[in-house]
């Protein structure tokens, strides 16, 4: 914009050399006004070292737009189409995945686990009974039943049954997916874990794991 | 709005492969021609042409249809050419160091020095000399010169392609314009001008 104003400012005086050249690039650019295009052409009417140079910018310009156009081998597409692989259909979720590797690991991590769990948790919903000395114990239909005065040494875990306690428990009495009842003579040295959801199932086999206190 | 060639890339994306078929038939020759007037070689111009439209192909993804599909391929036939001429730089320098392979390259850009039968026929003598002397331009200056006068593209679009401001684009014709004429001037003098 300052150049641009130069000439008004100067107006009456002769262009000078320094001030040509922009101006020979701007006019091949096609940017120049009419009354700077006249200027320029005082100029290199009066210089005859701005006018060699301007036929020589204008004849390289032209010399670099007749370049022969190259055009690529006739059977290109067809070569480049043959090799091109087929593409997959689009994922939106994939390209998430891509940009965020280290959460997607985890959470598929996190779903494997949870698989294996929930696996384990509704493997057989029937009646399963583990425990030291099951002698002890009386299984009838869906209950396990403790008499009075008959005593389990180590925990005693009920899967898919209810359970009714009137003997002794050395240890936990662990009841998934059922109900129980101790009785008033029932004494359990352990714990008593009632757990009725896959979400509890799994809170205890995560504690089972890490926690010794628990066995 | 979106142009024909931003529709057929959005077909493209969804896995019509005729439609990425058209889009290699439209602009195979402009970038065949663009890398090779970067690189002055028909080999690495088809080496660079199908690099470009392989990436184009596996970018569709990110191709965003607001934008001008000719500036994304430019663009990134552009850089290409660009990376691939600092390379060849990097391994002509004797104090650059070589990582593996690079020596391979090396050998595999020698033949390209010699021009094929089919382009020593299509060139003039004149032609050739242009050749020549834009071969030589420094390539922030070769850029901006191929894709003005050889791609015939608006300064606008130039800036768009290459990312950077249009006063720059500008500035850069004119050394690019400067620098042909004297080389020119001064290798060839008389027989040109």
């Amino acid at each position: 914009m300052n150049r641009r104003e130069q000439p008004e400012e100067r107006r009456g005086y002769p262009m000078n050399c320094e001030e040509a050249l922009p101006l020979m690039h701007e006019y091949l650019d096609g940017n120049t006004e009419g009354r700077e295009a006249a200027e320029l052409k005082r100029h290199l009417l009066q210089c005859p070292e701005c006018n060699r140079i301007f036929r020589e910018l204008e004849m390289t310009e032209a010399l670099v737009k007749s370049c022969p156009k190259l055009a690529a081998p006739s059977d290109f597409t067809d070569r480049f189409m043959q090799n091109l692989p087929v593409r997959p259909k689009r994922q939106p979720w994939f390209s998430w995945v891509k940009r965020h590797p280290a959460v997607s690991v985890a959470s598929v991590f996190l779903l494997v686990m949870l698989g294996s769990f929930l696996s384990m948790w509704s493997q057989d919903q029937e009646l399963t009974v583990k425990g030291n000395n099951l002698d002890q114990l009386v299984i009838e239909d869906n209950t396990v039943y403790l008499p009075k005065g008959h005593r389990v040494q180590g925990n005693l875990m009920v899967r898919g049954g209810n359970v009714q306690v009137d003997g002794e428990i050395d240890g936990n009495l662990v009841v998934v997916d059922g109900k129980y009842h101790t009785a008033s003579t029932a004494n359990i040295s352990g714990k008593i874990y009632s757990i009725n959801q896959a979400a509890e199932w799994l809170v205890y086999q995560v504690k089972e794991i890490f926690s010794p206190a628990v066995q | 709005m979106k142009d024909t060639e931003a529709r057929l890339a959005m077909l493209a994306r969804s896995g019509d492969r005729s439609a990425f078929a058209s889009l290699v038939d439209l602009y195979k020759d402009k970038m065949y021609h663009l890398a090779y007037r970067m690189l002055g070689s028909s080999h690495e111009a088809e080496d660079i042409a199908q690099e470009t439209f392989l990436r184009v192909y596996t970018n569709l993804d990110r191709y965003d249809e607001n934008q001008k599909f000719s500036t994304w391929i430019y663009r990134i036939a552009t850089n290409l050419c660009i990376d691939r001429l600092r390379k060849r730089k990097a391994s002509y320098s004797l104090d650059a160091e070589m990582p593996d392979g690079e020596g391979a390259d090396w050998y595999s850009l020698l033949p390209s020095d010699q021009p094929t039968p089919e382009e020593e026929i299509l060139l003039s003598e004149t032609q050739e000399h242009i050749r020549k002397a834009i071969d030589t331009l420094p390539e922030k200056y070769k850029s901006v010169v191929i894709l003005r006068y050889l791609q015939d593209m608006s300064l606008q679009e130039i800036g768009d392609v290459l990312d950077m401001p249009v006063t720059t684009v500008k500035t850069r014709v004119h050394r690019g314009r400067e620098f042909l004429r004297k080389k020119l001037h001064s290798e060839y003098g008389g027989k040109i001008f």
